[in-house]
């Protein structure tokens, strides 16, 4: 047996790597996000949103069919030279290290805010990266399958929700474009970061067992997150009033607080902790990537240095300081624009020059 | 340095002489201090020449030496040639002429015929060692499925599967582990199912082995498993040729340690540890029920405690009012965090268990009487632990009895402490990253090469068919793929047509 059969992804599980980042944290405060945008009109930005994503995810793997057997590194290093691989490696890592400790940070603030707000940050730190470690250490093919469980895990959890329709108003969804389409168009922006993660196929890419299958998986993956949003938001929106929305940092986990069971009462409290699943679908991809870009720099193939390395330096870190929601969101804005920038404009521009390339160097051929 | 037990292969190729005057000095003294050793002179009447014969005592069947080897050499008319092929109704009859071959032929229980003047001595099989009968197996008891259990004789394990697979694809590979011990390690796979690629690891894993000896097949699998050391266990060890033979049919390898009444199976995934003989034999509708219950039992059996320690210490707000004021009138007087209470139960609980399992039938019941009277109700009444943290424990512990397999239950127990500990530090989020690392941990397990959480990650539903439900045995036509056999189809078609009917 070969390393690279031991190690291939299969469509299934590529799917749910990709919806797994997509969806983790951010789903929280989406619904609130959208509607400080644009009211209760701000799921028809979903949509909207996910049809720039699928373009984009498009283009990833159109890049990537150029090199199929290589990482985005190998690609770039070919065409523009080994300084431009190992930029972008560089590049990416950080987006991936920041959006592993973006999520990170999110999960603890949450489990502190709603669980143990006693507890000291970094000892939840310290529990939260083991299973990390454990799982990204092993590659993307534990990945794919880590992702894929916690989906088929966490398979119940809208049918919860629909309990929570008992006190809805569908009226509040109504007129659509209460205030033109100028605030719908507004409220994309706040969906993109969201959306992002396809950028991972930059790196999975090469592990795929079907890669003619990947524009279909990617397709699939983005419908999948569009459809949990839709829901989620259109519950959050006609559950709260309009006005009330923007009150709720997590309306997705305040929203439960009228759920009651004969033999549970108040159950968002396992449900928060339930959710860590959830989130961890977010940092540990992340977290493998990461290193995976560290270590190439560097040459070799083991991830599990730099992966210690970024374990000790969080947990040391956030025993001195770990940002608060504000602080968190400031990040996440600031990470929202480098992953436009990386998962959106980056791929067109590679793949123009791409195209160009091949165009002149046939000119050139002839 | 001398190597463990270098002095065994000293004279690896020293070969016999002709003259039984040389030969006896030398067994005596391959074999000073060695009161069992016989060696009996004779004469061979067939030839007129002068023999010896060497055996171990109690470990040669002394009948058939007596019938088969001391009467015709004796009695039997021959040629009278000196040279001439030996009378003998022994079995089987290999001329050696190494020591070293002789010395292991004696000590495996062969005899040995030395004869005057040939440069080659006779290993003849007249083993018999002390054995038992067969009986039903001790831990892994079945309603419907066979009555016997393995037995200490490789041998005689190896016949007992052959009678389920009369076929010549069941193929052997036989390997000697260990410098003293000499045990004979074989390997049993159906040769046009099973993926040659496990048994070439398997054996070569055995192969690389380098021990003075292997007592137990669990030796054995802590020797050659994936991750040592992980919690779980990562190959199957079964007493029941019936479920050996099942194991083979599903492509997978059984190793029989000779001397061990277990015998191992790999490559296994997690969800084999839940499945039973049993399922098979009875209705599929009941088997589907047991293998669920059998899969909450093991969530109850690992979470049970540390919830309630979560749910104790940090979130009382999810309990529901009625149910609180139960609780809480039975916490009330004991002066004890729940983490210590569920410590301390737990820990007696192991001891009852562990104390039950040593001791000799007959006190083994009193056991049972101080931990049940004495421990369960004088320690509610006198308020030490609450009755919510003993009904707690003893549901942990019925659900951990109905686990088929031993080394899971073990794994189960160790695992319930780790994720007290974990509950009573960090409630909910404790229970959870406990569940996430062990997910992750399995995932990423190895059973000989192949994937531990097969069929659930990686997902293959073709497995899901005998994984947490038990379809009819007419709609399972294929092997189970977490194995890779090369030949896919177990069975044709044997849904009755209404016709048939």
């Amino acid at each position: 047996m070969t390393s690279n059969t031991g190690k291939s992804i299969t469509s299934m599980q590529y799917i749910f790597i990709i919806s797994g980042i997509q969806v983790s944290v951010s789903i929280l405060s989406l619904p609130r996000d959208l509607a400080d945008a644009a009211g209760t009109d701000g799921w028809i930005a979903i949509p909207i949103g996910y049809i720039l994503s699928v373009a984009a995810g498009f283009i990833i793997v159109k890049v990537m069919q150029n090199a199929p057997e290589d990482t985005i590194f190998d690609l770039l290093s070919r065409l523009m030279g080994a300084w431009a691989g190992k930029c972008f490696a560089l590049l990416l890592g950080v987006y991936f290290l920041s959006f592993m400790y973006d999520s990170l940070n999110r999960a603890i603030l949450i489990t502190k805010d709603w669980l143990l707000p006693n507890t000291q940050p970094y000892l939840l730190m310290i529990l939260l990266l083991v299973p990390t470690y454990i799982v990204a250490k092993h590659g993307p093919q534990i990945l794919g399958r880590y992702s894929e469980f916690v989906f088929f895990l966490s398979i119940w959890i809208p049918f919860i929700y629909l309990f929570t329709l008992e006190n809805a108003h569908g009226l509040h969804l109504l007129p659509l474009f209460k205030e033109g389409v100028l605030p719908v168009l507004s409220a994309v922006p706040a969906m993109l970061y969201p959306s992002l993660g396809m950028v991972t196929t930059f790196i999975l890419y090469p592990h795929l067992k079907n890669k003619e299958k990947a524009p279909i998986n990617l397709l699939i993956s983005n419908s999948l997150t569009m459809l949990i949003y839709l829901y989620i938001t259109i519950i959050c929106f006609v559950y709260f009033s309009p006005d009330e929305i923007t009150l709720y940092n997590e309306p997705i986990v305040s929203i439960l607080k009228s759920i009651e069971f004969r033999f549970i009462e108040r159950i968002e409290v396992p449900f928060i902790a339930f959710y860590l699943f959830i989130f961890s679908l977010a940092w540990i991809p992340s977290a493998y990537i990461a290193a995976f870009c560290i270590s190439w720099i560097s040459g070799k193939k083991d991830v599990a240095l730099p992966l210690q390395i970024f374990c000790i330096v969080i947990t040391v870190s956030s025993f001195f300081f770990l940002p608060t929601f504000n602080q968190n969101d400031r990040l996440g804005l600031w990470i929202g624009w480098l992953g436009i920038s990386i998962e959106y404009v980056f791929p067109l521009c590679l793949l123009v020059y791409i195209i160009l390339n091949k165009h002149f160097q046939q000119r050139t051929a002839l | 340095m001398i190597e463990p037990s270098d002095n065994l292969l000293l004279n690896q190729s020293e070969t016999i002489s002709s003259n039984l005057a040389e030969i006896i000095p030398h067994i005596n003294n391959l074999f000073s201090d060695t009161s069992d050793l016989v060696i009996r002179k004779l004469t061979i009447k067939q030839t007129g020449e002068k023999a010896i014969l060497v055996y171990l005592d109690g470990l040669s069947d002394k009948t058939a030496i007596n019938r088969d080897v001391m009467r015709p050499l004796q009695f039997e008319a021959g040629s009278g040639e000196p040279g001439d092929e030996l009378i003998m109704t022994v079995s089987q009859i290999v001329p050696v002429t190494s020591w070293a071959q002789i010395e292991i032929a004696l000590l495996q229980g062969s005899s040995v015929l030395f004869v005057s003047g040939r440069s080659e001595a006779y290993v003849l099989d007249t083993q018999g060692w002390p054995q038992r009968a067969i009986e039903d197996p001790q831990l892994e008891t079945s309603l419907k499925g066979a009555h016997q259990g393995f037995l200490e004789t490789g041998g005689q394990n190896i016949a007992m599967i052959r009678r389920y697979i009369p076929n010549r694809e069941l193929k052997m590979k036989r390997v000697i582990v260990g410098r003293r011990g000499q045990t004979v390690v074989t390997i049993l796979y159906l040769a046009d199912v099973t993926d040659p690629n496990l048994v070439s690891t398997l054996e070569l894993r055995i192969q690389k082995l380098d021990v003075d000896v292997i007592l137990n097949t669990g030796e054995l699998s802590e020797l050659i498993e994936d991750h040592p050391f992980s919690l779980f266990p990562q190959f199957v060890t079964t007493e029941r040729p019936d479920t050996a033979a099942s194991q083979i049919m599903q492509g997978r390898c059984v190793v029989i340690v000779d001397r061990s009444p277990s015998v191992l199976v790999a490559p296994v995934t997690f969800m084999s540890f839940f499945q039973n003989i049993d399922d098979y034999s009875t209705r599929w509708s009941i088997a589907t029920f047991l293998r669920l219950l059998r899969i909450f039992a093991f969530f109850v059996a690992t979470f049970l405690p540390a919830f309630y320690i979560a749910v104790v210490s940090y979130h009382f707000e999810i309990i529901p009012m009625k149910l609180l004021l139960t609780l809480g009138e039975s916490r009330g007087q004991v002066p004890f965090p729940p983490f210590v209470e569920a410590i301390f139960m737990e820990i007696t609980l192991e001891m009852l268990r562990e104390a039950g399992v040593r001791l000799p039938a007959p006190v083994g019941q009193t056991v049972g009487i101080v931990g049940g009277i004495v421990i369960g109700q004088a320690i509610v009444q006198a308020g030490l632990i609450s009755n919510v943290m003993v009904i707690v424990v003893a549901f942990t512990a019925i659900c951990s009895f109905i686990l088929p397999n031993y080394d899971m239950v073990a794994a189960v127990r160790l695992i319930r402490f780790i994720l007290m500990i974990l509950a009573s530090l960090f409630g909910f989020v404790g229970l959870v990253v406990g569940l996430m690392t062990m997910i992750a941990h399995l995932i990423s397990l190895k059973s000989l090469g192949m994937p531990y959480g097969s069929p659930l990650a990686p997902v293959r539903f073709v497995d899901w068919k005998d994984t947490f439900i038990r379809v009819p045995l007419w709609l399972m036509k294929k092997r189970p793929t977490s194995t890779k056999p090369i030949q896919e189809m177990r069975q044709g078609n044997n849904r009755l047509k209404e016709d048939d009917l």
